[in-house]
């Protein structure tokens, strides 16, 4: 079967095009006009625009021939399979006593899994897919205004693709108090492409923070698309704890736009899969907004992960600190690219990132590339980057006092990523995450 | 009585092929205090260091034997599980390591090693506590990362603390008495002899005769150009005291 368009594909998009008008009947059953025209255009942009080349900087560190192999065409279970593995999965990774929580598996919506009962007056939580088919005031301008340009052409497949996310809207004035948990599931039964799109959207002088946590079964291709809207004096924590399967792909896209004197805290924990890309983009429109983005890797084996966060003032007076530390052991590879822009006229911008890496074996490596790009005259940026071994005195020191070699390291890289993690505001969930570190450390350096 | 420790003719050098120790013989019986001094750069930072198992150095001759064991052939770690302690000279800052954590880890390896239950967190505080008094340490340093913000006294105590929680068969202060005012090297000092047992020995490094004047040692050992040139017993401190070190030097 060949699908008839009018524009031009790429060979490797040509499979993606197929499966999209295989489920066309069904998927234009459920959905609103606006949403068909949308994905069909997402779809050509996609097809126009092929895989991402290996010569662009924004995609030099990550290996995409297991795509280019054999396509991984998005899921085509019509309901989510909800088995054994999916609940050890929320035992493991989930957080004790989450108050609110949705679970999608498959990259469906799972509500038997889910709940959001109690939530605060002024706040709407639910699958994308409900806000479609009751909110398009709130997801239809956002979707169709992301930006899709040739570094982002699984934002493309994703728009076209997504079979689901969360929406949250929170009104003007209004504080959650208790973190939102989302758990993104895979069960294994699929070795295909999961696409969700998720929108959170705070209002003025609102208070929020999300914890999504990644995890799975068997071979599978995670792309998530996260859109933050901060209005004024609006504040967001936004942490993913990223545990894929050991053969999956993921690849997460945060793109963020912050309100004046609104803050936003996006960290990010990637400890499991085979291939892991972050991205996260902000754009600081309001004066005075203050923005941070930390995190952690920690990889073992053949894994490769890379980071990538490109934060552009636009507004004077706004604050930017990053903190990432890098682990590297095994045959494993990490990057870290960091951008952050001043432009023109936004002066007064105080912006200061920091990327610090261990590298634990011979064969491991892990390359860091800062850089600044400032148009304003009137700004205060630094950075810093760093590659290195454990520090030897301290290892020494720990070992004589009794301590083996192995757990004397286990606790300097613990303490090592700590410090990214110590940036984390709330401290349910610092503690769930320094967890998660400990227990990746147990097999880091097997 | 059974030796602890019994050195033979230890040579040693830097990885650079610098020879620093050159023939080194010591004993130490169970339940003695040696003191081991000399002037700067005559070996006695590097015969603490190779005892300890810190990399870097290279033995080429000469033989070790700690509780009837070949010392130099088990890794620091191991050294230290059975019993040997090292005071730094220099302690480390680690950050990121809380002090208690770090502290409990170590109590409980060693326990593990001799077969012992591990301490809950509970238990281990009732020791802490008990063994702060000795030494006059703030509880909340014991809530820092290891050695992170602590004065150069602080640390000094920091490791005698350590020592008492460790409870070694055999401890090597290296110039733990270096940079303590009077007071501070009255407490540490205090903290050793508390220590002092049947069953324990302690070596002291140190550069002056003040610490031996608080902690009285059995014997006292000179340490020049990497040999042992004299020993004596506590009056061969006073002695060097008076004279330094250089007549002692014409002397061999």
């Amino acid at each position: 079967m060949s699908a008839v368009v009018d524009f031009p594909v790429k060979p490797e998009a040509r499979p993606y095009l197929e499966a999209f008008a295989r489920s066309a009947s069904a998927r234009d059953r459920h959905e609103p006009d606006w949403l068909a025209g949308y994905r069909q255009g997402s779809l050509a942009r996609f097809a126009e625009l092929g895989f991402p080349s290996r010569r662009s900087e924004a995609w030099r560190y990550i290996d995409l021939r297991r795509l280019e192999q054999r396509s991984m065409l998005p899921a085509p279970a019509e309901r989510a399979v909800v088995d054994a593995a999916a609940h050890d999965q929320i035992a493991e990774i989930g957080l004790a006593e989450p108050a609110y929580r949705i679970v999608l598996v498959d990259g469906r919506f799972v509500p038997e899994l889910s709940t959001f009962d109690g939530l605060p007056a002024g706040v709407w939580l639910g699958s994308m897919a409900a806000a479609i088919a009751e909110r398009p005031d709130l997801v239809r301008s956002r979707l169709e205004t992301a930006p899709i340009d040739a570094s982002r052409p699984f934002t493309a497949l994703n728009a076209a693709f997504f079979t689901d996310g969360f929406a949250l809207d929170i009104a003007p004035g209004t504080i959650l108090e208790q973190p939102l948990e989302i758990l993104h599931l895979a069960s294994g039964d699929t070795a295909d492409s999961l696409h969700t799109r998720s929108l959170v959207v705070v209002g003025e002088g609102s208070h929020a923070s999300v914890i999504e946590s990644f995890a799975g079964v068997g071979e599978y291709w995670r792309n998530d698309v996260i859109e933050l809207r901060l209005a004024a004096e609006a504040a967001l924590a936004r942490i993913a704890l990223v545990e894929e399967a050991p053969h999956a792909l993921h690849f997460g896209e945060m793109l963020a736009t912050l309100g004046a004197a609104s803050h936003l805290a996006g960290f990010v924990l990637l400890l499991g899969g085979r291939t892991v890309r972050h991205e996260a983009t902000v754009r600081s429109e309001g004066e005075r907004s203050r923005c941070e983005l930390d995190g952690a890797f920690l990889l073992s084996g053949r894994q490769e992960t890379n980071i990538l966060t490109t934060v552009d003032h636009y507004a004077p007076g706004g604050e930017t600190r990053e903190i990432f530390k890098g682990v590297a052991a095994g045959q494993s590879h990490g990057a870290f690219q960091g951008r952050i822009t001043v432009r023109p006229g936004a002066q007064k911008v105080d912006a200061h990132q920091l990327s610090q890496n261990l590298v634990l074996s011979p064969r491991a490596a892990i390359d860091t590339k800062p850089e600044l790009e400032i148009f304003a005259d009137d700004v205060k940026c630094s950075h810093g980057a760093a590659v290195g071994d454990l520090d030897e005195a301290a290892l020494f020191y720990l070992r004589a006092r009794g301590i083996s070699n192995e757990e004397a390291r286990r606790m300097l890289i613990e303490a090592f990523v700590r410090e990214a993690v110590e940036r984390v505001a709330s401290p349910p969930l610092r503690e769930h995450l320094l967890s998660r570190v400990a227990r990746r450390l147990t097999t880091l350096e097997e | 009585m059974a030796a602890m420790l019994e050195i033979k003719n230890l040579h040693a050098r830097l990885t650079d092929g610098r020879e620093i120790l050159r023939g080194i013989d010591l004993s130490v019986n169970a339940g003695e205090v040696h003191a081991i001094m000399g002037p700067n750069g005559s070996g006695k930072s590097t015969l603490a260091a190779v005892l300890a198992g810190r990399t870097g150095y290279e033995v080429s001759e000469g033989t070790v034997n700690y509780i009837g064991r070949d010392l130099l052939a088990m890794e620091a770690d191991e050294r230290a599980r059975e019993g040997l302690f090292l005071a730094f000279q220099y302690p480390v800052e680690i950050p990121g390591v809380n002090n208690m954590y770090f502290l409990r880890t170590a109590v409980n390896a060693q326990r593990r090693h001799r077969g012992e239950p591990e301490l809950d967190a509970g238990q281990f505080l009732r020791v802490v506590r008990s063994k702060l008094k000795l030494l006059d340490i703030r509880e909340d340093l014991l809530q820092r990362a290891v050695n992170v913000g602590f004065s150069g006294g602080e640390k000094k105590r920091n490791e005698v603390f350590q020592m008492a929680m460790l409870e070694p068969r055999l401890a090597i202060l290296d110039e733990t008495d270096s940079g303590l005012d009077i007071d501070a090297l009255k407490i540490v000092a205090h903290g050793v002899n508390q220590q002092r047992a049947p069953d324990r020995s302690i070596v002291l490094i140190t550069h002056y005769q003040r610490l031996l004047n608080y902690v009285e040692p059995d014997r006292v050992h000179v340490l020049q150009a990497g040999r042992i040139v004299q020993s004596g017993d506590k009056t061969l401190a006073l002695e060097l005291e008076r004279r330094g070190y250089g007549v002692v030097e014409d002397a061999a």
